[in-house]
Formats: structure tokens, C-alpha cells, sequence
């Protein structure tokens, strides 16, 4: 029997999950019938908004000029976020199949998926899918394919992933060109872990591609990385309902339990060897994600202060929870003066944080507050020493700092050649330098940028796509730190410095980010006795100032018989929303006001 | 067979007339309040509860009065009520015969004299016949709605009367035979200066009032003047200015010889209406006629505010916004009150009223150190230079 590993990779919705049905049907796994779309996409919010999140394995069997193939494939997500979860899979893969929608052709991801898998020295065959719409140009998008990528375009399978077309011929392709798996290196066994999921019932299932040797149920086993032990209790593949086994071969690919708790406890990458038969050499692995968007999440606030604890308590509990299904967020206790007890958390990108949000609010049955994204700054300090930060609050007085460094990304915008010019005016105010120009056909271009990543989490994205009426598309990836010139704006309310309010931003941007924030908070703020000044301040030198006016008249005219339980009622009102307030400088601050300035922008 | 006892909060949220029973039934109230809900025109600022164009109702309205005022002479100890009021709508709206009966089956009720009997009135409606009807029913005092002399900002207020009929309906009074009148003024009124105020003070002030209440204007939620607030149509004039009216208003009055005695109103001495101090020192009150509000052995309550159905009844009207506060509650409300009195509360008193309640002391404590709060002959009082901030102390002592 002869096996061929591969991963289904393309931009977002160009059809990777609906080809893996479509594979699955071909190959009778699934009954056209009982079949539910979208098969490998199990997560509720998966299906709902129809993209797929984490990767799945599946096996198959195929026949193929007499002889049976174990088809292994791996459906991967196709958004910016997950690239980590891509190459993962491709790890695992001696090929990849290249999904590219004929009707939108080669994407900022089609090409950031096939580099990786370039990359990876992964045989690639492209696939023009959606051939059955109308406005499908299979041969345009593989000439695309040919241009930027500069893989032939007579390899391109043409199918349709809804219809069927062309999957006999893709089929045969994965056959006949995708290699088979390396042999052997040793007999002790190697495999790597690619990916891993928690189950309410057995725990932490961990996906493994066996390279070297073979895992039987029983085995006791450890972790090359870890250095932790566990027993195996069971092994299976999904094709696609789970099937057990008792042993996973060598260059197989399947799930394993092994009674381990939390995620926590496996490290992707990491490579799975016999306790007492140990390889000498672990498999090379592959970094870890880095989390490079940061936001606090707080409970709605309740109305009282027991609501309150308790709210946390449910927000812990789902942030918890939530971790063991996806330890790529991080998460931390944090207390803000303004909003009480959360979590900050790190994410691998924008979606990624609307994707946990999401998830914790409907899983966890929790309101939740979030604020502003922010990225993290490395600090360099005057006495050498150097310091991570996401929170402008830590940063230590200025005086200390020699240098503040923000993380650089490499974006790549593939876009109609008419929004040429806005793109890069866009890119510019965004303190962007240009770095290249590329022809995908006629019709569009690659624009490559270097900017600060702290300039695209507010709303870059969505302008992009407001100015390309949605045609655009762009894919970023980090390419270190930078120093720049980055000043710590405090806020002062009444003279007094307000931490939670403070922000980290680029000096040329400050004076203009001032003044909305203190606009928003005047607005925010009720009048008092007094007036009562807003400064924004860089070390000390005020750059914008508001005047909230002194409160002249709170009285009630008229109080008579019938007006008192009324107007009771409303001064118990009045006393409740100060109770509410966060009093700094002697000047009441409403929870709205923090989070007016601490919400998304814009 | 005894009847078991009513559960008050059984009738928060609809109208009962078992309510009603329970709370007027052999209470000893000293005061009556009586609402009339008629008006010619519904002013724009206005949220009392009172219809237009009742004309075939007055006669019904005089009929169902009496039978209410009947019941209630039979069911309470009537030996304590010293004043009544009657106040609206417009209660001089009424044909002269039929505010007759209405004040008769007022006076009625009381087992002594009236120390003091005030009916509302509106300038335009005081003809000779109501100022005699008036006086004949044993009416003292008249508080009478000005608001403002000058034409366009009645005309901002949607106030239909002409200025010029108020010193006329001053003099029919007074030769009547009413001894104390009051006059009602509105400043803050949109588009309005000092100047404008000051000239409605001067206008007030050659009439020789008694007794003077002076509201700032107030856009209460549901008027059609707050509604053209909201559409952006009338602005509330800058509280700057609307504080210097109200600083202008003590410090003329002041001079006139006129005590301030509550936020809204002045005096000259030993003329402070007693109707009034009854609300504010927490007395308890009896209610008839539609929509009237009332307060007896510590429960609120207001008459069913429908006249349809308030006609269709007998006995005692149906009640509504059943509240009886708890004692935290009622010792707040004390506190509100006596401290819009410009008197202020006796340190004893006060003692009584915020022992045991760290939160209301350390509030007491930081107002006075803020000199919101004042010490004056061992009474505590609201500083002159915050009264116009009152509720933002007061919300704190609740
Ligand atoms: N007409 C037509 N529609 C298709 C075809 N293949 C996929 N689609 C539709 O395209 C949309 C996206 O398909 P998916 O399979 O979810 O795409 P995906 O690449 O898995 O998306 P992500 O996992 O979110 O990156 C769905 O609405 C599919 O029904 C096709 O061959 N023809
Ligand atoms: S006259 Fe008085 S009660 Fe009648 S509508 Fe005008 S303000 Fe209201
Ligand atoms: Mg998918």
C-alpha cells in the first residue's frame, strides 16, 4: 500500500473545505447523503461563518491503477492569523494541494501558503477551483498561478469542489505526482506532533505524522522537548469518523490520547519517542507562535459590585476553558483602576482576537468589554538591560529608557492596479516605506510595504478593503523589531495622571491621537463644581488640553406633594452613577469615559 | 368577619380602591390637597395632569367631588387639619356655582377652621364672580401663575395670557377680600436675559405680593417643550446665566424684605405658605379629585390620574403609585427636604437622621468641608453660594 501525506492550503474561501468533502465523497468515505457540508469543519463558529479555524486530519483510501492508496490530507484555515497553523500541517506533508478560486484568482494568502509549503519543499499541485460559475477564468488564474508563483500553468487541475468536476483527474494527480514519504531515517520511534485539540472526554487528543518506527496503544511514551512521559491509551485516525487502531505506522499519519490534561502540556512540534527505546534526535520542529496583538477583555460591568466579582469569576472561567481548546491566546490577570479585574490577552492577529472574543461570549455566556488592540515594545534600557512590554502603563519613566522598539511587519496587498495610488497613500499615512511593485495579470498588482504592525491593528484592514470595494486582500508577516521614534502619552485629569488612559504611540501621531481622546473624554465626563482641565502630556510638556466647564446648575425648582417620591427617586439616581464612578483628582470618571478611549478607534 | 390585612405591594402596579381604603381609613391628616384637572390650554412646559375643552364635564366633575369628599368625612379623623390647597389644571377654570360646591365639600371636611385655605389661579381667569365665589367659600389665599410679563417669552413657554390681566386680577382679589396672595414666576426661560428677569422681578414687585415662588425652568421628559429641546428647536439657556437670575432674585428679594424660606420661594415674614411646610416637614396630607397626590401614616399615594374612570366611581378614588419607604429611605427624604428649606435641619434632629449611617455622616462631613454645607445657629443649611447645586449634595445624603 503506498501513502501519500498533503495539505489542502489556499486564501481564505477559495474552497479547501468543501474540496476535502468533496475528496472524502469521491473516495466513498462519506455518504453523499448523510454527509453534513463542510465535514471537516466541526467548530459551531466554523460552520456559522463558514471559514475553518484549526486544521483536521483526515485518512482516506484510494484506488488508483490497481493499487490502494491512504490518502492523508489535512484541511488548513486560509486567514492571515493561522499561517502558524498551516505550517504546521505542512510539516507533516511531503505535498500540498493550492486552491485558487477561479473567479478571484491568486490572493494575498494563495501566495503566502505557497511560499510556505516552497518553504517546506513540499511538491505542489495547483488547483483552479469554482469552475462552474459563470465567472469563472480558469486559464487567466493559472497563468496568475504561472506568473507569480512560476509553477507551469498546464499542471493547473481545473474541478469544481461543488459539482465534482475535474476530482477524478485531481485525484489521480495526488497519486501519481505527490511523493511518497521519505524513508526511514531509524527504526526508534519519531513523530511529530502537528497539532492538537482538547475533548471534553479524553482529554487532549494530539495529532502525530509517525516518521520513524511506530506508536502502539500502551506504549509509554515521551515528549522530546517536554521531557514528559504519558502512557498511551488511544490511537485512531479520522476518515473522517474516528476509527481506533492499535498501532500507527511508519509514515502514517493519526490522533493519539494519551490521559494528558491541558493543552498546556503538548507543545506543537515537539516529537513523540519510546520511553524506554528513545530516538537519539528529536525532529527538527518549528517555532512557536508568537503573539503579536494584545487587548484586555473585562465583564461587562455589572450593576453592583457583587455582580461584578462574580462576572469575573465567569470570564475566568470561560477564558479557561477557552485555552484548552486553543492555547495560541495568552492570558494574564489584569486590574485596571478603571474597569476592575480582566484578563489581558495576546493573539496571533486581529481575527484570531475577534475569533476568541467571539468564542468566550458565546461559549462562556459572558458580555464582555475589550479594549483598543496594542502590540508589544521591546524597551531597551539605559543599563543594558531590555524589557517587554504590551501595556503603556509598565513602561518605566522615560528617563531610564534608552531606546523603545516596535515590531516591523512585511505586507504584501494584492489589489485591482486602479487603487495603486490610494493603497499607497494609505500605506504612507501609516508610516509605511514603500518596497516593491509586482504585475499578478493585467489587471492586478502585488504592492509590497514595511510598516509598524501597531498601524495596521486599528483599522488598516478595513480601509483596505473600503477602498478596493472588497477586491483587496493582504497578507503580513513580522519581520523584527525597529526602533522608533515612540513617545509615552500620559493623561491628566485635573492634574492628576491617569494610568489606564495612557498610550504608546509615534511622536509625529501623538498630538493628533491627543486630541480625540480628550474630545472623547470630555464628553464623557460629567460637569462639577469646578472646572476641570484634560491635558495629554510627553514627559511632562503638555501637547493638547481640553476644559471641561464648571457645573453651574443642579437643582430641583419644584418639589411639592406630589413631585417628592419622583424626585427622590431621581437623586437616588444621581448617587448611583457616582457610586459607579472612578473618582481621580477628586473629579468622577464614568467606566463609559475609559472605554470610550480605550475602545477600537475609529 | 374580620378582614385580613391588605398587602400594599399587591397594589403597585395597578389601581385599587381596596388600597385607597386602607390608607385613608381612620387617618388624621393635617392637610388636604385637592386637584381640579381642567385647563384652557395646555402650556408647553407643563406636566401636571390636566385636560382641555372639558366644558360638559365641570358639572359632572363638581358632582363626583362631593360624594368623594362624603366618604372621606365619614372615614378619617378630621381633627387635626389645619390647611388645603387646591391646585391643578386650573381650579378657577371652574363656573363660579360649581367651584362653590368644590369648596364647600372641601370645607367640610375639617373638624376646626382652616388656618390657611390657598386655591391656584390663572390671571386671566379671575373674574369679580370668582374672586366673590372665592372668598365666600372661605378661601384666604390665592397663589396666582405670572411666570413672566413679557409677552414673547410667555409666547416660549406656549402660556396663553396677556400680562396686562395680572395686576388686574391682583386688585379683583384683593377687593374681594383675599388677603394673601402669592405670584408665581419662571426665569431661565428660553431666549431670556438678566435684563428680561429683572424686569419680571420689577413687575412681580409693584404688585406687593406676600409670598413670591420662583422656579428655574425645567424641561421635564414627555412635555412638547422638552421635545423641542431634543429636536435641537429651543435651547436651555447657559447655566451661568441661569445662576446669576437665581443670585439676582435673593439678593433683590433680600432687599425687598422677603425671607427665602425653600429653593423656590420667599416670604415676607410670618407669610410662608403652611400648606406647604406640611410636604416639606414630612405632615401627612389627603388627597381628592383626580390624580392628586397624598401622604398618610407613611405611605404615598396618587388618585388614579384618569378622569373618566375617577367620574365613573363613588367614594373614595382609586389609587395608584402605592409607596410606603422604609425607614432609610424616609430619613433620606427628610433630609432632602429640610434641607431645601433654607432653615436647614436642628443638629439634633440631623443627629437623629444620619446616626448609624457612615456613608450619609462622611458625605455630611465632606459637603461641609467642600462649604457646600453650613453650620448657621446650630442648624444645618445648604451655603448660599450652592443652592443651585443642591441636588448634587443632596443625591449624596440619600
Ligand atoms: N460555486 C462553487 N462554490 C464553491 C466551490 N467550492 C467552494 N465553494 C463555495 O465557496 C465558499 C467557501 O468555501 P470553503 O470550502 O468554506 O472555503 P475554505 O477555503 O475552506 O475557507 P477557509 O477555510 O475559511 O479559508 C463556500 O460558500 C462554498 O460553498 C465550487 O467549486 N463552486
Ligand atoms: S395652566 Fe398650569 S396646569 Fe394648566 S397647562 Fe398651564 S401650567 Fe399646566
Ligand atoms: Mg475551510
Amino acid at each position: 500500500m503506498k501513502v501519500r501525506n498533503f495539505s489542502i492550503i489556499a486564501h481564505i474561501d477559495h474552497g479547501k473545505s468543501t474540496l476535502a468533502d468533496r475528496l472524502l465523497h469521491a473516495t466513498s468515505a462519506v455518504d453523499e447523503r448523510t454527509g453534513r457540508a463542510q465535514m471537516l469543519d466541526s467548530m459551531d463558529l466554523e460552520r456559522e461563518r463558514g471559514i475553518t479555524i484549526k486544521s483536521s486530519a483526515v485518512t482516506v483510501m484510494h484506488e488508483y491503477r490497481g493499487e490502494t492508496y491512504e490518502l492523508n490530507f489535512i484541511d488548513t484555515p486560509g486567514h492571515v492569523d493561522f499561517t502558524y497553523e498551516v505550517s504546521r500541517a505542512l510539516t507533516a506533508c511531503e505535498g500540498a494541494i493550492l486552491v485558487v478560486d477561479s473567479t478571484q484568482g491568486v490572493q494575498a494568502q494563495t501566495v503566502a501558503n505557497a511560499y510556505l509549503a516552497i518553504e517546506n519543499n513540499l511538491e505542489l499541485i495547483p488547483v483552479i477551483n469554482k469552475i462552474d460559475l459563470p465567472a469563472a477564468d480558469p486559464d487567466g488564474v493559472s497563468m496568475e498561478i504561472e506568473h507569480v508563483l512560476g509553477l507551469p500553468a498546464e499542471d493547473a487541475i481545473y474541478v469544481s469542489a461543488k459539482t465534482g468536476q475535474g476530482i477524478p483527474e485531481l485525484l489521480d494527480a495526488i497519486c501519481e505526482k505527490l511523493p511518497d514519504p521519505a524513508p526511514s531515517m531509524g527504526d526508534k520511534l519519531r513523530a511529530l506532533i502537528f497539532d492538537s485539540h482538547y475533548d471534553d472526554y479524553r482529554g487532549v487528543v494530539v495529532f502525530v505524522r509517525v516518521f520513524d518506527g511506530s506508536i502502539s496503544v500502551g506504549d509509554k511514551i515521551r515528549m522530546m522537548g517536554t521531557g514528559r512521559t504519558f502512557t498511551v491509551t488511544e490511537l485512531g485516525r479520522y476518515t473522517p469518523f474516528a476509527q481506533k487502531l492499535k498501532t500507527l505506522g511508519q509514515s502514517e499519519v493519526g490522533y493519539m490520547v494519551a490521559a494528558i490534561k491541558t493543552l498546556g502540556d503538548v507543545r506543537v512540534g515537539d516529537t513523540v519517542t519510546l520511553e524506554y527505546d528513545p530516538a537519539p534526535e528529536p525532529m527538527p520542529g518549528y517555532k512557536e507562535p508568537k503573539q503579536m496583538v494584545f487587548c484586555d477583555f473585562y465583564p461587562s460591568s455589572g450593576d453592583d459590585e457583587g455582580g461584578k466579582r462574580s462576572d469575573f469569576e465567569s470570564l475566568r472561567e470561560a477564558v479557561e476553558r477557552l485555552h484548552l481548546n486553543d492555547a495560541s491566546f495568552t492570558f494574564e490577570v489584569q486590574h485596571s483602576e478603571a474597569l476592575g479585574f480582566g484578563f489581558r490577552c495576546g493573539f496571533l492577529g486581529l481575527l484570531h482576537m475577534d475569533i476568541v472574543q467571539e468564542r468566550l461570549e458565546r461559549e462562556g455566556g459572558v458580555a464582555i468589554v475589550q479594549t483598543a488592540p496594542t502590540v508589544s515594545y521591546i524597551v531597551d534600557l539605559n543599563d543594558g538591560s531590555t524589557l517587554e512590554i504590551q501595556n503603556p502603563a509598565d513602561l518605566p519613566d522615560m528617563s531610564r529608557v534608552k531606546a523603545i522598539r516596535e515590531p516591523i511587519v512585511k505586507i504584501e496587498i494584492i489589489c485591482p492596479v486602479e487603487n495603486i495610488g490610494d493603497l499607497m497613500r494609505l500605506a504612507d499615512s501609516r508610516r509605511g516605506s514603500f518596497r516593491g511593485q509586482r504585475f499578478v495579470s493585467e489587471t492586478r498588482q502585488i504592492l509590497d510595504y514595511q510598516l509598524p504592525l501597531a498601524e495596521i491593528i486599528y483599522d488598516f484592514y478595513d480601509k483596505l478593503k473600503s477602498i478596493t470595494r472588497g477586491y483587496g486582500t493582504m497578507d503580513y508577516e513580522i519581520t523584527g523589531y525597529e526602533v522608533e521614534n515612540l513617545v509615552k502619552v500620559e493623561i491628566l485629569i485635573n492634574g492628576e495622571p491617569v494610568d489606564a488612559l495612557s498610550i504608546i504611540c509615534h511622536r509625529s501621531g501623538a498630538e493628533g491621537r491627543s486630541r480625540a481622546i480628550l474630545a472623547k473624554l470630555r464628553k464623557q465626563i460629567d460637569r462639577h463644581q469646578f472646572e476641570i482641565p484634560l491635558q495629554a502630556a510627553i514627559g511632562g510638556k503638555i501637547i493638547a488640553r481640553e476644559t471641561i466647564k464648571a457645573l453651574r446648575k443642579n437643582v430641583t425648582a419644584k418639589c411639592y406633594g406630589g413631585d417628592i417620591t419622583r424626585k427622590r427617586k431621581l437623586l437616588e439616581k444621581q448617587k448611583e452613577g457616582k457610586k459607579r464612578m472612578k473618582n481621580i483628582g477628586s473629579v468622577n470618571i464614568p467606566q463609559e469615559a475609559f472605554m470610550a478611549v480605550l475602545e477600537q478607534e475609529g | 368577619m374580620p378582614t385580613p390585612p391588605i398587602q400594599l405591594s399587591q397594589y403597585d402596579d395597578g389601581p385599587s380602591l381596596a388600597a385607597a381604603t386602607r390608607i385613608v381609613d381612620g387617618s388624621s391628616p393635617d392637610a388636604l390637597y385637592a386637584h381640579v384637572p381642567f385647563c384652557r390650554h395646555k402650556c408647553h412646559y407643563c406636566d401636571f395632569y390636566s385636560l382641555v375643552d372639558q366644558r360638559d364635564r365641570t358639572e359632572p366633575f363638581a358632582d363626583r367631588f362631593e360624594l368623594e369628599a362624603e366618604t372621606i368625612r365619614g372615614s378619617i379623623d378630621a381633627s387635626k387639619i389645619r390647611t388645603a390647597f387646591v391646585g391643578g389644571g386650573t381650579p378657577t377654570l371652574l363656573e363660579p356655582p360649581l367651584l362653590a360646591r368644590v369648596l364647600a365639600a372641601i370645607r367640610a371636611i375639617p373638624e376646626e377652621t382652616l388656618d390657611e385655605f390657598t386655591v391656584e389661579a390663572n390671571p386671566e381667569t379671575v373674574s369679580e364672580a370668582i374672586a366673590a365665589t372665592l372668598v365666600a367659600g372661605g378661601v384666604d389665599r390665592v397663589s396666582l401663575g405670572c411666570q413672566s410679563f413679557q409677552p414673547d417669552l410667555l409666547k416660549a413657554l406656549e402660556r396663553w395670557h396677556d400680562p396686562s390681566c395680572v395686576p388686574i386680577a391682583v386688585q379683583r382679589l384683593r377687593d374681594a377680600g383675599i388677603g394673601r396672595i402669592s405670584l408665581d414666576l419662571i426665569f431661565g426661560i428660553p431666549g431670556s436675559t438678566i435684563d428680561d428677569w429683572d424686569r419680571d422681578l420689577d413687575a412681580v414687585l409693584a404688585l406687593e405680593p406676600d409670598h413670591l415662588s420662583c422656579y428655574g425652568l425645567v424641561f421635564e421628559p414627555g412635555t412638547p417643550l422638552a421635545e423641542k429641546q431634543r429636536l435641537g428647536r429651543v435651547d436651555a439657556i447657559d447655566d451661568s446665566i441661569e445662576s446669576a437670575m437665581y443670585d439676582r432674585t435673593r439678593d433683590r428679594l433680600a432687599a425687598e424684605g422677603f425671607e427665602h424660606y425653600e429653593i423656590s420661594n420667599w416670604a415676607r415674614p410670618g407669610e410662608e405658605c403652611l400648606h406647604n411646610l406640611v410636604y416639606w416637614q414630612e405632615g401627612d396630607w389627603l388627597a381628592i379629585g383626580p390624580a392628586a397626590a397624598g401622604n398618610l401614616g407613611g405611605i404615598r399615594y396618587r388618585n388614579l390620574p384618569r378622569l373618566d374612570d375617577w367620574l365613573d366611581g363613588t367614594g373614595l378614588s382609586p389609587v395608584v403609585n402605592v409607596d410606603q419607604p422604609s425607614a432609610v429611605v424616609a430619613s433620606g427624604e427628610r433630609l432632602m427636604l429640610g434641607l431645601r428649606l433654607r432653615r436647614g435641619i436642628d443638629r439634633a434632629v440631623l443627629d437623629g437622621l444620619v446616626t448609624g449611617h457612615a456613608e450619609r455622616q462622611a458625605a455630611v462631613e465632606r459637603h461641609l468641608q467642600r462649604g457646600n454645607l453650613v453650620w448657621h445657629e446650630n442648624r444645618l443649611r445648604i451655603a448660599d453660594r450652592s443652592i443651585m447645586l443642591a441636588d448634587d449634595i443632596l443625591s449624596d445624603l440619600l
